[in-house]
């Protein structure tokens, strides 16, 4: 028996599981006053765990363990890095966040940063029972987390919905992995896509098939699996919520296009009217609800239920008439990417304005600008980007789409496309809104105006670091096209 | 039918034998047997105890907090045991991933103890 460790390859996951005990033995020794070395703590480490990512990333070559379960390529890479550098912003969002409301310190930073290494552990993972552990390290905590304000009804709400719905997504998700395994004796990805192939024609394998794409359908909040989506992003503390529509919807993604991709290329004619489906209608019944929420955090919901739909298009166009998936997976790992920065944009803004209106209702926030302009202009910059305005970061993100599905071409990815462009007028409707209220608008109400509420020098770098990183891909999308490229290089392990 | 069903019909026989064999036995013994129901029959079983009070009962809830407590002992024994077979294969290396992981176990009742979860009162 041996066991070859490349330990350089884990070395993201490993400072993060440092970080999380260090962090975890911190709580239990210091006393409150001094409790925020437990955040430092919490940024540095996370920081720290991006060194191994660029070592590796110059090196440049594919590394793989356990039989090609675990791969480290550039694929891998990339997304790692994604997820720290989400993880990273929300640390920063969180810090005065969580101060100021005397929750529990220690435990949110542990519980957060394991979640992140659930999803780096994800982004190698090339077998089905390693995507499942990365997949619940990344869901499990924030079952906690969503419920962190414990005296808040609407937060004990948030986490109730999340739980039995992550659940029951688990388990039909599990269910539907167990079949696979069950008809083809496999659990490496390469494995699954030579046993597969072909045998699309079976009901077994089309009702498994089902059951994975129906759990991941919870996960990424694809309409009609996205009914826990805008309670639990209401009722979740705000950063937790922007790590719900960041990281925790992008793992889901990458682990649905992972499977899809790698070990089911071979029975496309069954997930790809699915995914047909599940992307018309996220788009559709996620931007028809945004348009009538009165709440900023609950329109953000349905944005980002409607911007799951965008994600899954070029996906789903491809494979529907057959053509190659590589494009389409590079399209959608680009959108992946813009959406992240913007959208963590959009809920420091949220956060920060949130501390001078007192409220996540709209009403509340007209007229900020007349009080804030430099706010006024961060929610116009993260809002128009959600819309896909140039020269920001979104329009990017929507252009790879397009282009995708018409490399694809075909009718019924034509027919997918005007869905899509018709949803992306109607939610530059609602984008705007915002826009609108808070710089046109008559203030209704007073704002906080003393020194508490100016936002926190945590609070302000995330903001600059999402603003710098939204208007310079808008500029020069090149900054992202090499994510597509990198996730060509996807090595299939095994 | 693939072959992959047809196993199934192994466990679809034993199921149906299961349910007959049960109704069978239940059916025979309340036609052969004499009905004569008093109260003391019909008082609930419990170790030939006279039962005491409703069915419902408060239990302590630090109970549950030692439950979850005795669950990290669990998981510890759970791979202590296969690790110990293979140890003098494993070599050091097995030695200090098994250190690791009793550490990170130990921290967490490190952190029950802290928190005061263990003191009764």
């Amino acid at each position: 028996m041996t066991f070859t460790i490349d330990y350089l390859a884990l070395a993201p996951e490993l400072v993060i599981v440092g970080t999380l005990l260090v962090v975890f033995t911190l709580d239990m020794v210091l006393t409150r006053p001094k409790k925020f070395w437990i955040a430092t703590a919490a940024v540095a480490g996370t920081a720290l765990a991006a060194i191994p990512l660029v070592i590796l990333g110059v090196q440049g070559e594919t590394r793989s363990m356990f039989d090609g379960s675990y791969v480290v390529d550039e694929f891998a890479l990339v997304l790692k890095g994604l997820f720290i550098v989400a993880a990273y912003l929300v640390l920063l969002m969180s810090h005065h966040y969580i101060e100021s409301e005397r929750y529990y310190q220690g435990e949110y930073y542990f519980l957060l940063l394991a979640s992140v290494l659930g999803s780096l552990v994800m982004a190698s993972s090339r077998d089905l029972i390693i995507l499942f552990i990365g997949l619940e390290l990344t869901t499990a905590p924030l079952f906690l987390l969503t419920g962190w304000r414990k005296g808040d009804a609407k937060s004990n709400e948030a986490s109730l919905k999340y739980f039995i719905l992550g659940v029951l997504s688990t388990a039909i998700l599990l269910y539907g992995m167990s079949f696979l395994y069950g008809l083809t004796g496999e659990i490496t990805f390469s494995g699954l896509a030579e046993a597969t192939a072909g045998r699309g024609d079976e009901p077994a394998m089309v009702m498994a098939i089902l059951f994975v794409i129906v759990g991941f359908g919870f996960k990424i909040a694809a309409v009609p699996f996205h009914f826990w989506a805008p309670d639990t992003y209401e009722g979740a503390p705000t950063p937790i919520t922007a790590y719900l529509s960041v990281n925790s919807k992008i793992a889901g993604f990458v682990a649905l296009l992972l499977m899809l991709y790698i070990a089911l290329p071979g029975v496309s004619e069954v997930w790809a009217p699915a995914l047909w489906i599940l992307a018309a209608l996220s788009m559709t019944v996620g931007n028809l609800s945004a348009l009538r929420q009165t709440n900023i955090v609950r329109l953000l919901a349905y944005s980002s239920v409607a911007q799951a739909g965008f994600m899954l298009v070029p996906f789903a166009a491809a494979a529907v008439v057959g053509a190659d998936l590589e494009e389409a997976f590079a399209a959608t790992v680009v959108y992946l990417a813009i959406y992240a920065v913007m959208n963590l944009g959009a809920f420091a803004v949220v956060i920060a304005g949130a501390r001078k209106t007192r409220s996540g209702e709209l009403s509340a926030w007209a007229g900020l600008a007349q009080v804030d302009s430099r706010l006024g202009v961060l929610v116009a910059v993260f809002f128009f980007s959600l819309a896909g305005i140039p020269p920001l970061a979104g329009w990017f993100a929507k252009f790879a789409m397009f282009r995708s599905v018409m490399i694809a071409g075909g009718t019924t990815t034509v027919v997918l496309a005007v869905i899509a462009a018709v949803n992306a007028v109607i939610a530059l409707y609602y984008y705007a809104k915002v826009v609108k209220t808070v710089w046109v608008d008559d203030p209704t109400g007073e704002f906080v105006e003393d020194v508490e509420a100016a936002p926190a020098v945590s609070l302000r770098l995330a903001l600059w670091v999402s603003l710098a990183l939204t208007v310079a891909i808008g500029f020069f999308p090149a900054l992202v096209t090499f994510v597509g490229d990198a996730s060509r290089v996807i090595a299939v392990g095994g | 039918m693939s072959p992959y069903f047809e196993s199934y019909l192994t466990v679809g026989a034993f199921a149906g034998l299961g349910a007959v064999l049960v109704l069978g036995m239940l059916g025979i013994a309340a036609v052969l047997r004499p009905t004569n129901p008093t109260s003391a029959k019909k008082m609930t079983y419990e170790c030939g105890v006279d039962p005491v009070g409703s069915g419902w009962s408060q239990t302590y809830v630090r109970y549950y907090v030692f439950g979850l407590l005795f669950v990290i002992f669990e998981v510890e024994a759970v791979f202590i045991f296969p690790w110990a077979i293979i140890l003098e294969r494993l070599g050091v290396f097995g030695l200090v991933e098994m250190m690791i992981f009793i550490f990170i176990l130990v921290l967490g009742l490190v952190y029950a103890i802290r928190k005061g979860v263990l003191e009764w009162e």
